[in-house]
Parts: C-alpha cells; structure tokens; sequence
C-alpha cells in the first residue's frame, strides 16, 4: 500500500447508538470515515453526523489548548496556558476550597454520556465529595430506577424482532435513534410487528406506526393507568405470572378500578374506546415490548408515577425477560462494570448524607441507591453505577450555589454538557454559574458555558480516543473501538484529564493506568482472551454479548425484597413513595394550574430531537446547519390563523419565566392548543461577548425547575408540559 | 447493464444523511447538494395526518432531455446507463438545467460547469455501492441492474411495484420509488 494507510474500527460518538465507523487514516491525517459493516448497529451506515466526522476534527473554531480567562467573567478574554499550569492552578483551588469549606464545596456537572463517567465519579469519590450532578433526572435515569425498584433492573432491551407488537411511547427513533428505526420497520416487514406509538405529535416515527395514540402532552400517566384498568378487568393479563411471580395483585387491581378508559379520555383527549383498543392489542399481542423514550422522564412531578404504572404494565402481560419482550439483560457477568471502577466504598457516610437533594428526591440519591444495591449484589453479584444512578440534585445544586445553602459550593468542573443550554431555567442557572468561584469547563467548543469558565480544556472527540462501550455497565454486552489518530494539538480525553488531575490532588495510587487503552484492557482482562494490547482486543474480538439469557427469574428471582415483581413496591413505600400506581397530574397544565392557564393558554413541548442535531451540538458544523438553520416552533394552523402568524415567522414563545424567539414552522403536526419549540439552540457564530445568543432562542429559557414541581422522587423537571403563550415578534 | 436506484419511501425517514455523505464523497462546496431530500406534509387534518419525505437524486433518464439539449456532448449518457457530466467539455451554458424536469442539476459556481449526481460510477466500477446507499441507516436505498431479472432492484420494483417520478414526463428514469 502506498504511505501509511492504515483503517481504524472506531466509534462514532455524536449520539449514544456508537456506531460502529472504519477510519482511513493516510500518515496520521484522518481521510475519509464511513460506517462499518461489520458493525451490528449501524451495518455499515451513517447518519448525517457520522458523514460529517471530519468537519468536526478539523474545524476552526475547535479548543485546541487549555485557556485561562483574562478579565472580567464573561468577558469572553482568554489567554493560552499549559496544560500543567492550569491544572496545578486547579488542584491548588480544589485543595483550598476542600480545607476551608469541606469537599462538598466542588461539584461536578455532566451531560449525555460522551465521557467514561466512571473516572469522573472515581475521582469525585477520592476528593470525598457527593455533588455529581447530570441530565440524568431527565433522561432514562427515572424509568431505570422505578424498575428496578420494582422488578430488580430495567427490562430496557427490547426484542424488537421477535416481538408481535412494538410499544414506542413518547419516542422518537425516526429522528433520534435510526438504527433503532429501522429495526422497527424491519420487524414489521418481516413478522408484522405492530408498532404503537404514543406521542402528542405527528412524529417521524408517528407516521409509520399501525397505531398512532395523539394524547395530550403529560398525561402518559393516565393512558398507562387505562390500560392496566382495561388489561386487568378484561382479564388480559398473564395469569400464571401474576400468580408465580408477583406481589401486590390485589391491591393493584382495586387500585386501578378508578382508572377507566374514560376516565382517561377526559385527561388524555384520546376517545376511550381507543385507548381499550391499543390495551387489547397491546395484551392479547404477547410477545410484546414498549421501548424507552425519553419524554417520560420530563414530565415533572408526574415523572416517576408514568414509569411505575408501565412497569406494572410490562409485568402483569407476562412480558419480562422473554424472548421478544422486554429483556432485563443484568451486567455483563465478567468483564469490569462502571461501577466496580468507581471506588464508591471510598466516599465516607457523612459525606454522602450531604449529597444535594438527597433528603428529597430519595430514589435517584444516595437513600435509594443504597437500597436497591443490597437488592442487585445479592441477585446480580453487581450494583448500578453510581454515576447517573446516585446524583445530586441539578436544581437544588444551583439554588446551593447561590444562597451557600445549605453549604457553600465554590467550584464546578463542567465536562461533556453546557448547562446553560441544557437544564432549565437558564437564567437562574446563569446566575448560578456567575457567582462560582472557580468554573472549570472541557469541551471541544467555546459554549456559552465555557464562554463564563476561568478555565477551557480541550476534549479530544471520538477519532481521537478509544470508545469502549458498555451502557453505563448495565447491560450484558459491551464493544471495544479505537483511536483513529492521537489527539491533534492539546486535547486529551477525560479520562487523561481525571487522572492528572486526580495526581495532583494527592490521589496518584488510585490512577496507575496511563491511558485510556490501558485500563480498557484492565477492565477486559477478565473476559480471559488473553491478548496482548487493547487494540489487538479491537482488531481480533471488538464484541462481547454475553449469551442470551431468558426467564433468569426462574433461577434467580428478582432482585427485590420479596425476590417477586412488587406491584406494590416495598422500596418506594420505605422511601416514603406511594408503592401502587396512581396518577399524578404534571405540574404546569390546564387542570393543575389554572390561574396561570388564563394568561398561558397554549401546552408548550419544549423537547424533542430533530435531525441532523444531537441536544444542543453541532450548530457549528456548516454543512449540518444548513440543513437547518434555525430554530422553529411547530404551530397548527388554526393557531396560526387566529394569531395572524405566518411559515417563517419569528414567533415570541413566553412564559413565566421568560420568552425566547423562534421561527413559526405551520404544520398539522401538533394540534391547535400545543406547539413544540425545538431545544438546544444556541448559535455558534455570534461570538462570546454575547453568549453565543444564548437568550435568543434557547427554550430553557421558558422552563421552571422549581424543586417543588420536580418529581418527588427522582428530581425530574418539567419540559414536556409546559404553558405558554405565543405572539408575532413585529418589526 | 444498465444501473438504476430504489429507493423505499416507506422506510426514508428524512434524516439528510445521503445528502451529507453524497456532498462529502463528491468534495462538493456547502451549498452543493446533488441529493435534496424533499418533506411531503404532514397532510390533513391532526390527527388524521399522513406524511412522507424524497430523496430525489438524478434520475439518469434513458431519454435525457439534459443529453438531448447538451450543446457541447458535455452531458451523455454512459453505456450502463449513468448520465454524466463530462467537466472539462461543460461550458457553464446552463442549458441542461432548464430542460431537466427533475431540477437535480446543479450549478457549480467556483468551477463554472453544471454537476449532479453521477450515481457514484467511479465506487460502482470498484464493486462498492454509491455513497448515499451505503450510509443509509433505514436502507431506504439499493442500487443495482435494472436489466438483471434476479437483482435486488429488479425484485424490489416488482414486488413493491415501484414506479418512477413523474412518469409521464416520458424520460424514463433509472430511478424507481416505493412509494407508501
Ligand atoms: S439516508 Fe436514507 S433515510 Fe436518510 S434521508 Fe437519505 S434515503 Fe432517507
Ligand atoms: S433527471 Fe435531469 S439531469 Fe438527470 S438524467 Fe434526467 S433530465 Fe438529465
Ligand atoms: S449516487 Fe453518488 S452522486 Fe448520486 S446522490 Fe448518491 S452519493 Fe451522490
């Protein structure tokens, strides 16, 4: 071959699926990048992100070495410094901040998994503090705990292919997960797999179902309670498992009784019969599944009581752990988890008594967290992460920065997230962030996060680090990628970055693998391949499913108290949650704020992916961003009639909390009352002086996280469901 | 042999990424895009809503009006049937744009000629598929023989019974849609 041509197996990482990508790399220039076949996920295949690889590595306006802020915070006045000066400056900080104020004064804040969570939760644990926080009330973490709390691990892989009817609730693969779409529509070329979908809009995924439930947004709740009035009464359930494998059958049926299809028809807006229909289809079409959607998890205080009443859902058809249903894979029985990586038996039990909003939000905290791993270890012989199982609160958290209560917090080390574009209530956030005393941020862009930090590290991005992924290590399954290339200029990874900074914080015996292939390969090791270095792993093996284990309960039981599913769960009546399931309307509508209705009349969806953007990346990448260019909010032509708005309009979208502006896109996607506001906009080329326009068009902005409206026991806040009105912006 | 396209309207799910993948392959400028990819609806009234998207390549038409109307021989049509663009023989006149019903070519300004879709030839004649089939994550996209009876396309356009764009434009396009 001529020069140095050598492809890489790597990892792309611009969404969670890590698509399996070969990288043509000519003398160390990365050349060309395109999907893997070999790949189970993506078979070879791209979506726009993944085909614009190089744009990203190369880009201008990259960090490419450490910066130092010069001036006033905000200013938007950087000064290039080494590596080793900003991380001596760092440690020498975290060390003062720890003697005077104790080591919950340091938090830490993360986003969408693009990071080895584990390092960042190792070193968190060594520094002796409780205050990680991440997205997670938002995203999964809710749905995984309520089942695991009731059924011992969230059954979250489902057999799409051997399943007769496909259950894709408040979900949007069409535009977020594609390879996941295109199993949907696979299962249903090839077995008739009938796909319901739940979701207030016409969606992508919508469009392609058999049955298609448009509810009022927020009220999953109800439609799920329905259902199991309408499964139960009607005798559709799996009695033998009920019978075997359950707890609490009775109470939940009388629980239900309440719950009628039209009782629901009243919350939901779907006609009762049906809702009777898809619960009988759903029922009577075993094996079935419903997959995980992130919508659910954004309902506020009605978060966790949606996740219940579907887990019930799920156990009473007789769907868990069977083959093409809803499959509880367990942690990979050999190799090393997250969470054995994390040292969590290092943090103290004082300190994690300190934990924000663990005497609150008990089941995503240290309280719940501790109960159900007595559960796991005994069952599994593995506990959950403690990283995105076990977090501080996010709002509580910024409320604690700015009040010093109910201690002062001084220092927060961003990595892999930008919070003013991705909690809610920005401006409070905002504020939040001003009043640090040390604001550390790595990142491969100036965000307008960064654009506040007294210190931007550069991130090195997925050409230029080994990808090994393995769900957080809860799933039974893991695949090794490669580096393309070494880091260009200065970045590193996340990992190099914990770990330099970890030794200098006095921690160096706890961090003795240099680089991240290094301890990938520790971690392996026990599989018992017995191969040299990690990238022999990738070249000779790159994949490890554990064999398919079904039916584990028959052996096992589940990992709960009674060893049975808990219809009523014992662990949410400990923690002082009411363990059967009931409805809990959000916490901004119609019917729960009415008062507010009167000036808010219109139900705001401020959530939703959308094609070619991930949250809120990749407005920088030009080729993508013409794609779409601006942010739109979808309006219903009747809407837009009566309000004067026409297609292109910039449109104030305001609330209580705030407005920001968007542009009208008129589409009988939504219904008359609703409109849906694209979120993670932010735009690249305005510049740090003003944030980036952070103010602009940043949904956020509109959104409350008010402790009180958060889900009681996860934390989660309200996106999915907010009120709101809509004008013109004239001029 | 003659190559021609499938492409799956009930599977397309407009994400972009062949536009994408189709403007990186071909080191096409920003603007450039060979492979728009159309949104249709949603349609009627929420609920009752229907909507689909299309991808729209060059259709590599086996009556040309763009070969037809070429004043230089820039625009021909190759012996397997791929409409090309012979750069160095375009003189910019725009000509085969006017007269393409399918709006698919495009004008290169920093080059002065007209480019489109050359349905990848250049990765066909390697044994590789064209760009935009490979990374297409629904495989909403086959490429193949058309004048093979047991080829993937020729199977693919029977049983789904898919149908050009626009058929009575008479330029019988190489390329087919199944449409929803
Ligand atoms: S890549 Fe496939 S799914 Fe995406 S727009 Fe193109 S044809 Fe449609
Ligand atoms: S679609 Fe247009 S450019 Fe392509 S062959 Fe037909 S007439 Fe020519
Ligand atoms: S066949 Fe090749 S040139 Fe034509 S649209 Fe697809 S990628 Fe682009």
């Amino acid at each position: 071959m001529a020069g140095n041509i050598e492809v890489k197996k790597a990892a792309c990482y611009f969404c969670h699926m890590n698509c399996g990508m070969l990288v043509h790399v000519e003398d160390g220039v990365v050349k060309k990048v395109t999907g893997d076949p070999e790949h189970p996920f993506n078979q070879g295949a791209q979506c726009p992100r993944g085909a614009s690889a190089i744009d990203h590595l190369n880009h201008i306006n990259r960090v490419n070495y450490p910066l130092k802020r010069v001036g006033e915070r905000g200013s938007g006045n950087f000064k290039r410094v080494s590596w080793e000066e900003a991380l001596e400056d760092i440690a020498a900080r975290l060390k003062k901040y720890k003697a005077e104020y104790g080591a919950e004064s340091i938090a830490t804040a993360g986003g969408t998994n693009r990071t080895d969570d584990w390092a960042r939760r190792r070193f968190f644990n060594l520094l002796g503090s409780p205050n990680v926080v991440h997205t997670s009330p938002v995203c999964w973490i809710p749905n995984f705990l309520i089942e695991t709390a009731i059924y011992g691990w969230s059954a979250f892989d489902p057999e799409i292919m051997g399943s007769r009817c496909v259950v894709v609730w408040g979900h949007n693969p069409g535009a977020s997960y594609l390879p996941e779409m295109r199993g949907l529509l696979e299962a249903r070329e090839k077995n008739g797999t009938k796909i319901i979908v739940i979701d207030p809009r016409y969606s992508e995924t919508a469009a392609r179902a058999d049955i298609w439930l448009p509810i009022r947004p927020g009220s999953d709740c109800a439609l799920a309670l329905a259902w199991l009035n309408v499964i139960i009464n009607e005798e559709l359930y799996d009695a033998d498992f009920v019978e075997n494998w359950t707890v609490g059958f009775e109470e939940l049926r009388e629980r239900v009784q309440e719950y009628t299809p039209e009782w629901a028809e009243a919350k939901t807006w779907v006609p009762a019969e049906r809702i009777a229909m898809a619960a009988r289809t759903y029922a009577t079409s075993r094996p079935a599944c419903i997959q995980w959607g992130v919508a659910t998890d954004q309902l506020g205080r009605a978060t966790s009581a949606v996740a219940q009443a579907r887990a019930v859902l799920r156990a009473i058809c007789g769907n868990l752990d069977v083959p093409g249903g809803d499959v509880m894979p367990g942690p990979h029985p050999t190799f090393i988890t997250d969470v054995e990586m994390e040292l969590n038996e290092l943090l103290p039990e004082e300190q994690r008594a300190k934990q924000l909003g663990a005497d609150r939000f008990k089941l995503s905290t240290w309280p719940g967290y501790k109960l159900l791993n007595e559960q796991l270890q005994r069952v599994w012989g593995k506990g959950l992460p403690a990283e995105w199982m076990c977090e501080a609160s996010p709002p509580v958290l910024w409320r604690a920065i700015l009040t010093g209560k109910p201690y002062p917090v001084k220092a927060l080390i961003v990595l892999a997230d930008n919070p003013l574009s991705s909690y809610a209530n920005s401006r409070l956030v905002y504020e939040a962030l001003n009043k640090l005393d040390l604001l550390v941020v790595m990142d491969y862009w100036l965000t307008p996060t960064a654009a506040l930090a007294d210190y931007v590290l550069p991130a090195a991005s997925w050409l230029e680090r080994p990808v090994l992924t393995t769900t957080y290590g809860v799933s039974d399954w893991l695949i090794a990628s490669e580096r393309a290339i070494q880091p260009l200029y200065e970045r590193k990874t996340d990992y190099d970055f914990w770990r330099a900074l970890g030794i200098k914080m006095g921690q160096g015996e706890y961090w003795p693998w240099q680089t991240n292939e290094e301890v990938f390969q520790y971690r392996l090791e026990s599989l018992g391949y017995g191969l040299e270095t990690y990238e022999d792993f990738v070249r000779g093996v790159r994949f490890d499913f554990a064999p398919r284990e079904y039916y584990k309960y028959l052996e096992k039981g589940f990992a709960t108290p009674s060893g049975k599913v808990e219809l009523k769960s014992s662990i949410l009546e400990t923690l002082g949650y009411d363990p059967l399931p009931h409805y809990v309307e959000p916490p901004f509508s119609p019917e729960a704020t009415p008062e507010l209705a009167r000036d808010y009349p219109l139900i705001l969806i401020a959530g939703g992916g959308f094609m070619p953007f991930f949250h809120s990346e990749h407005r920088q990448i030009t080729r993508l961003r013409l794609l779409h260019p601006e942010p739109r909010v979808a309006i219903n032509p009747e809407l837009a009639q009566k309000l004067a708005i026409k297609e292109g309009d910039w449109v104030w979208i305001e609330t209580p909390k705030g407005k920001v502006k968007q542009r009208a896109k008129i589409t009988t996607a939504v219904p008359p009352g609703v409109v849906q506001a694209e979120r993670g906009w932010w735009y690249p080329e305005k510049g740090v002086k003003d944030l980036f326009g952070i103010w602009e068009s940043n949904i956020n902005v509109c959104l409350d996280d008010d402790p009180d409206t958060c889900d009681p026991a996860c934390g989660s806040w309200c996106t999915r469901t907010i009120l709101c009105r809509i004008a013109k912006v004239e001029g | 042999m003659h190559w021609g396209m499938v492409i799956d309207l009930r599977r397309c799910i407009g994400c972009h990424a062949c536009t994408v993948a189709c403007q990186v392959e071909n080191k096409l400028p920003l603007n450039e895009r060979w492979n728009k990819v159309f949104t249709v609806g949603p349609e009627g009234e929420f609920p009752l809503v229907t909507s689909h998207f299309l991808p729209r390549p060059c259709m590599h038409c086996q009556d040309a009006p763009c070969v037809d109307g070429c004043p230089t021989g820039a625009s021909q049509r190759r012996p397997d049937g791929i409409i090309i663009v012979h750069g160095e023989r375009c003189i910019g006149c725009k000509f085969c744009m006017l007269v393409c019903p399918y709006g698919v070519r495009q004008f290169a300004a920093e080059k002065g000629i007209v480019q489109k879709c050359h349905l990848c030839y250049e990765r066909l004649e390697r044994g590789e598929m064209p760009r935009c089939v490979e990374t297409c994550q629904l495989k909403a996209r086959h490429a193949g023989d058309l004048d093979d009876p047991g080829s993937e396309v020729t199977a693919l356009i029977k049983q789904a019974n898919a149908r050009p764009l626009y058929p009575y434009l008479g330029t019988k396009p190489s390329v087919y849609y199944i449409f929803p």
